[in-house]
């Protein structure tokens, strides 16, 4: 976790409402994994006294460039916006705990909603320079939101829904998973709330459909491994990017937890955002 | 009843055996010391020893006769920051950071200096472990933010465990935030915490908005607040802090009320009661509907409560609410109090706090003061106000 001055390179809207914008922040790209985040300050003292949060959209540590990608959506949002390159951010980062892959994981499912891909993406390069075959399923509500396919690196196999039919399959995205879910050794998750809980209830049944045989020691067999650590999320067949209002993003505030299948609230910030399937309580309601 | 367990931590506590009144535990007596103890070193108000209204006596005295104004500008002079709360806790300066803003002061590792700190108050901790409120539990407001926290809170001894060990190796002193839903909750806390190396003090939480039992129904009331005050004072001699609520109606009896009930100091304050809704849903946001509002937005409230309270009370008050900057500092001093917690603005930027320390030490400097201490109280009437004559007045 580093404090740094990051200098805005180049900002565009790729889709409508949507941004893309690149930062120069070479101290904090250093050390950023897929899945973490960083939090922005606003520079509009007077009103706006919370910091913002963005998934690390793509990092480059050659560059020292690192790009967030959000909607303009509200007062702060609508402050980056008007960023012009050279403006200077200030921003702390990375934060957060990354997806774990299992080195031994060929196939990778990954699933994004809408602005979920944001969450996402950085997964898609480290997983493609890692060697990795990965298939990427986008949800979106119409043709005009889906992520555009040339931001995408080549290598990556790209499925679309939209909800209205108007590109690639009309429906939910988590409806193309079975078609995957045989070919996929890990899975990979990010976007609204809804759609995370569904992909964890069809996690949570792959086994018994996929005829799985529970013969002999499994991987890791006979060794515990406690909830939460890297080395159970590395065993888990699917892992989330959660998303909550957050204040501080570093685990003292305590404002952007989410409830756990343990009983005490996690914290997005610091045990998250990325979580285990299972270890995520979905039902609560939180 | 039963004589108690006594921890003696502090030279200042006296035995209270000799006193003929029937039972052994009754509260320690206290000698009213003064908010903050002049320095020695500090020639120019030497022999001047007072309360609070002295203290601001001595800073137009001291700036009128200027004795120091040479030492304008030079940068060899060390300017005297420190805050004694009386009871043994002296604050290297008069900036703190508030509770729940920073934890239990790890989590912002080496982005902030913790070191530099006047002090910091922990998350609030009670008895027994609390899951806290359903989320949302956030949301930004303009110039200020709401929370419904709820307490979460891993428990007193889970806390002891966890973080003494750590709070022992620092300089800053760290004061536990203590909350409870009833007086034997309080009590109990307390007991624990007390004698445990690394906890420098006590802040009672007696004011948090967002607990359905317990909390706010002990500041509302000047008789609760000051039963659980003396209970809890009872209980340990660890400097004493209670923070009080501005979510009443005249919150200048409850002041009194807690601080005749054996207080060393008083932080003001808690946030105010506050509900958000959805954009766009037409439902309300947070999760628990109520949410304490804090930031910027809360100043000018926290700033009358402070110089209503100053008046009234002997024992130092440490000021909270919205400060972002030096000259909310300078303001809060002015109306009494004798130190500040930054909270909020934290969020924000994390490296405030110690960068306030830099500047006030600068400031100062520029003002050729040996001592932070003549900026204490300017802003405080000479005396009491008369009462008005004109009914139309508003005085809360």
């Amino acid at each position: 976790m580093r404090l740094v001055g990051a200098e805005l390179a180049e900002s565009r809207e790729i889709l409508p409402d949507q941004w893309l914008q690149t930062f120069h922040a070479p101290g904090l790209v250093a050390g950023a994994r897929a899945g973490q985040f960083v939090h922005v300050r606003t520079g509009d003292y007077s009103g706006l006294i919370l910091r913002r949060p963005f998934s690390i959209n793509t990092a480059d540590p050659g560059t020292g460039m690192l790009t967030i990608h959000f909607r303009a959506i509200g007062r702060g949002t609508e402050w980056f916006t008007r960023l012009r390159p050279g403006d200077r951010v200030d921003m702390l980062g990375p934060l957060g705990r990354p997806f774990e892959v299992d080195p031994r994981s060929r196939h990778l499912l990954l699933v994004a909603g809408g602005l979920g891909m944001a969450g996402i993406r950085l997964l898609v390069d480290e997983a493609i320079r890692d060697g990795r075959r990965v298939t990427l399923l986008f949800g979106a509500a119409r043709a005009a939101e889906v992520y555009p396919s040339t931001l995408l690196p080549d290598e990556v196999e790209y499925v679309v829904a939209t909800d209205d039919g108007s590109l690639g399959h009309r429906g939910f995205v988590t409806e193309l998973v079975p078609d995957y879910e045989a070919w996929a050794d890990q899975s990979f998750a990010c976007g609204p709330q809804p759609m995370l809980a569904a992909l964890a209830r069809l996690a949570e049944g792959r086994r018994g459909r996929l005829g799985v045989a529970r013969l002999g020691r499994k991987r890791g067999g006979g060794k515990v491994v406690p909830a939460g650590s890297a080395a159970a999320r590395r065993k888990a067949f699917l892992q989330v990017s959660m998303e909550q209002n957050m204040g501080c993003a570093v685990g003292a505030c305590l404002g952007c937890v989410v409830m756990a299948t343990s009983g005490t609230p996690q914290r997005v910030c610091r045990e998250g955002p990325v979580f285990a399937s299972d270890e995520i309580a979905w039902e609560a309601g939180w | 009843m039963k004589a108690k367990r006594r921890v003696v931590t502090s030279g200042d506590a006296r035995p209270t055996g000799n006193l003929s009144t029937g039972p052994k535990r009754t509260p320690t007596i206290r000698r009213i010391k003064s908010a903050i103890v002049p320095a020695s070193a500090s020639a120019s108000q030497g022999g001047r020893r007072g309360g609070r209204d002295q203290g601001a006596a001595d800073g137009t005295s001291a700036r009128a006769t200027s004795p120091v104004s040479e030492a304008a500008g030079r940068s060899d002079v060390v300017v005297d920051l420190s805050v004694d709360l009386g009871r043994g806790l002296v604050l290297p300066n008069p900036i703190l950071v508030a509770s729940g803003t920073f934890g239990y002061g790890v989590e912002y590792g080496e982005v902030v200096e913790v070191d530099r700190l006047g002090g910091i108050c922990c998350k609030g901790t009670t008895l027994k472990p609390r899951i806290g409120n359903v989320t949302p539990r956030v949301t930004e407001t303009p110039g200020g933010m709401l929370n419904s926290i709820g307490l979460q809170n891993p428990g007193v001894d889970a806390v002891i465990d966890r973080y003494a060990s750590t709070w022992v190796g620092w300089r800053t002193p760290v004061i536990v935030n203590v909350a409870g839903e009833s007086v034997s909750d309080y009590v109990e806390v307390v007991r624990r915490l007390d004698g445990v190396p690394g906890v420098a003090g006590i802040e009672l939480n007696i004011s948090c908005p967002n607990v359905g039992r317990g909390g706010l129904q002990f500041a509302i009331d000047a008789d609760a607040a000051a039963g659980v005050t003396a209970a809890v004072r009872r209980a340990t001699d660890l400097p004493l802090l209670v923070k009080l609520s501005p979510n009443v109606a005249d919150v200048r009896p409850i002041a009194r009320a807690i601080a005749d009930a054996g207080a060393d100091a008083l932080t003001a304050i808690n946030t105010l009661s506050g509900i958000a809704v959805a954009p766009g849903h037409g439902r309300p946001l947070l999760g628990n509907v109520y949410g304490g509002l804090s930031g910027p937005a809360i100043k000018p409230i926290a700033l009358r409560v402070v110089y209503e309270v100053a008046q009234v009370v002997s024992i130092p008050v440490i000021a909270i609410g919205g400060v972002t900057e030096l000259a909310d500092v300078l303001d809060y001093l002015a109306v009494g109090a004798v130190a500040v917690q930054v909270g909020t603005a934290i969020f924000a930027d994390p490296t405030l706090p110690v960068r306030l320390v830099d500047e006030l030490d600068e400031e100062c400097r520029r003002r050729a003061l040996p001592s932070y201490r003549p900026l204490i109280g300017t802003a405080l009437p000479r005396k009491p106000a008369a009462p008005s004559s004109k009914g139309v007045e508003y005085r809360p």
